[in-house]
């Protein structure tokens, strides 16, 4: 019977964490969280630094062990059981840790024996992922020779030449070129689609809501929220926002929509002007007044629900700075 | 997964651990001035000093090089992979903390053989060394190869990135067991207390092998050297599984 529990857990859950807590000495880095990931969900994690975000990661690949609570990973306990919890899963950390001193094939060849990836297999399968990276032509370069983004690459390829049914994905894109952020992005959907299980760490707030099923959001050890994006933001509806650009620019122009009656908080973003309230129609009622006192015209208006970076704001209370949100790692 | 197959997971693994280390650590300055230049200037200054023809001092030459060579990678390796995180790669991987030490040991093991092979190569040829039983000699440097790697992998799990950090602690106990392993100085002319540290010390055995090779004179049988290297080797490994899992923090 318990066997029984065991199996259908494993096979709708791949991660369960219940009551996770990690000490450093005095100071509490994870206090008593718990949630789970089903199968073939796409999960963000997100919260400012510090929040332990990392140390929630080291735990849940064993790298780290909980001060106590626990985790499971397709049912395989991460503490008792970590070889079986680790073949399921692919990991590819914050830092592009590949060897520079090896060739990027050398780099998945060591990759896949780890994980013990058959000889013939492996080959296949590093082929076909250096060349869905665009890598396949530099494989025999030594890694140091390689663009910061390439590297980053290599370092998701390491990670999915297993096959992973659980990907641990921490800060994927962040500060990447064009090319190879869209290279990545692709291939999360790809695997997505493919049914593989993602744990997401990011701070590209947009990214986590275009992706995920659900986000979880940390803050001092504790998980403020989780929920799927589209629900966390219905939460916050009192912050709703007007944006509106106008056919001349002003340097008093961010001042003076300040001044417009219910608008609460306003901010600059590239030509637009944000401004958030309790009460949009009341708002585009002043900004159009204001126009016309102004003699300008407004080229463009809209009117915004409360984005997943206003519900990571209002729940972890960061300021913000200039156009968005400070201290987010 | 049965016990055969655990195993042979195992196995790969650390197999790949020390190809990696082969691949990129052998050639490394750290690796050449503890692993070659150190056995080489502390064999010349022996013989310059005149406490023994060239040809006597060849058996402790080999005890030493074992000694500096294979304690030389992991002190250099594993802090430069803490600092780039490619150690986390390895932490994370689905094997056991045994197959990672194990690992890290034999890439320490296959530089000390290679290099105390060279030394009994090039004294066979020079110096037409005599040799009284060669499988004692065989066997002393494969023991005390793994048994000084893994005592390398046992140091550097010192949490830091500094290769420094882990060499300067390494010296502090590779140079002492030089004076009171019976290398160069023999253990009977020691003062007492030195003679029972020399029991306590990895090298004394080793070097008891190497010498029993070369002239036949041993002070332990060759049983007991080979089980006490087999001993350290095991302690070794479980002091270091046991402070990789603490420091992973």
């Amino acid at each position: 019977m318990k066997f029984r529990e065991h199996s259908m857990t494993s096979d709708t859950q791949a991660i369960e964490v219940s009551h996770l807590v990690k000490q450093f000495g005095a100071f509490t880095a994870v206090n008593d969280i718990s949630f789970s990931v089903a199968v073939g969900e796409t999960f963000g994690f997100l919260g400012p630094n510090g929040a332990g975000k990392t140390t929630t990661i080291r735990m849940l690949t064993g790298i780290s062990p909980p001060t106590s609570g626990m985790a499971t990973i397709f049912g395989h306990d991460i503490v008792r059981d970590t070889v079986a919890a680790r073949q399921s899963m692919g990991i590819v950390s914050e830092t592009s840790n590949v060897y520079t001193d090896l060739t990027g094939w050398q780099n998945m060849m060591l990759a896949a024996q780890l994980y013990r990836v058959g000889r013939t297999e492996r080959d296949r399968k590093a082929t076909e992922l250096l060349q869905r990276f665009e890598l396949y032509e530099r494989r025999g370069d030594r890694v140091h020779g390689y663009s910061k983004g390439m590297m980053r690459r290599l370092t998701i390829a390491m990670g999915l030449v297993n096959s992973p049914r659980l990907l641990f994905l921490d800060e994927p894109t962040s500060g990447l070129d064009v090319e190879s952020n869209l290279i990545i992005r692709d291939m999360i959907s790809d695997l997505i689609r493919g049914g593989v299980t993602v744990f997401l760490t990011t701070h590209n707030i947009e990214e986590a809501n275009v992706l995920c099923d659900r986000v979880a959001i940390i803050d001092k050890g504790l998980i403020a929220a989780i929920d799927a994006p589209e629900r966390l933001k219905k939460t916050i509806q009192s912050v709703q926002s007007i944006e509106v650009s106008f056919d001349r620019s002003s340097p008093t122009r961010l001042d003076e929509l300040r001044q417009v009656p219910m608008v609460n908080h306003a901010r600059k973003e590239g030509d637009k002007f944000k401004l958030f309230t309790e009460d949009p129609t009341e708002v585009i009622d002043g900004v159009m007044a204001y126009a016309h006192t102004h003699n300008t015209r407004v080229t463009s208006i809209t009117t915004l629900g409360p984005s997943l970076e206003d519900v990571f704001v209002k729940l972890t209370g960061l300021q913000r700075s200039g156009g968005g949100v400070t201290a987010i790692d | 997964m049965g016990f055969q197959d655990r195993l042979s997971r195992e196995l790969v693994a650390a197999w790949a651990i020390a190809k990696k280390d082969v691949a990129i650590y052998y050639l490394r300055p750290g690796t050449i001035v503890g692993g070659v230049l150190f056995p080489l200037f502390m064999f010349l200054a022996f013989t310059a000093g005149k406490l023994g023809t060239a040809m006597a001092l060849i058996p402790g030459l080999i005890g030493i090089t074992t000694l500096f060579s294979a304690s030389s990678i992991e002190p250099v390796s594993i802090p430069i992979e803490r600092r780039t995180n490619t150690f986390d790669r390895l932490l994370s991987a689905p094997i056991s903390l045994n197959a990672l030490v194990l690992g890290e040991s034999l890439s320490g093991l296959l530089y000390s053989v290679v290099i105390a092979l060279v030394v009994f190569v090039a004294a066979l040829l020079i110096l037409a060394t005599p040799i009284a039983n060669i499988l004692l000699i065989v066997v002393g440097i494969l023991l005390s190869s793994l048994c000084f790697a893994t005592m390398g992998t046992l140091f550097a799990a010192y949490p830091t990135e500094s290769p420094g950090d882990i060499i300067s602690m390494v010296n502090v106990v590779r140079f002492p067991l030089i004076f009171i392993s019976g290398v160069f100085i023999p253990i009977a002319t020691l003062p007492a207390v030195g003679q029972m540290i020399a029991y306590v010390s990895p090298l004394t055995y080793a070097n008891d092998l190497i010498q029993g090779g070369y002239n036949g004179k041993m002070t332990f049988h060759p049983i007991v050297d080979v089980a006490m290297l087999i001993v350290f080797i095991l302690i070794f490994q479980l002091i270091a599984n046991y402070l990789y899992k603490r420091f992973s923090d």
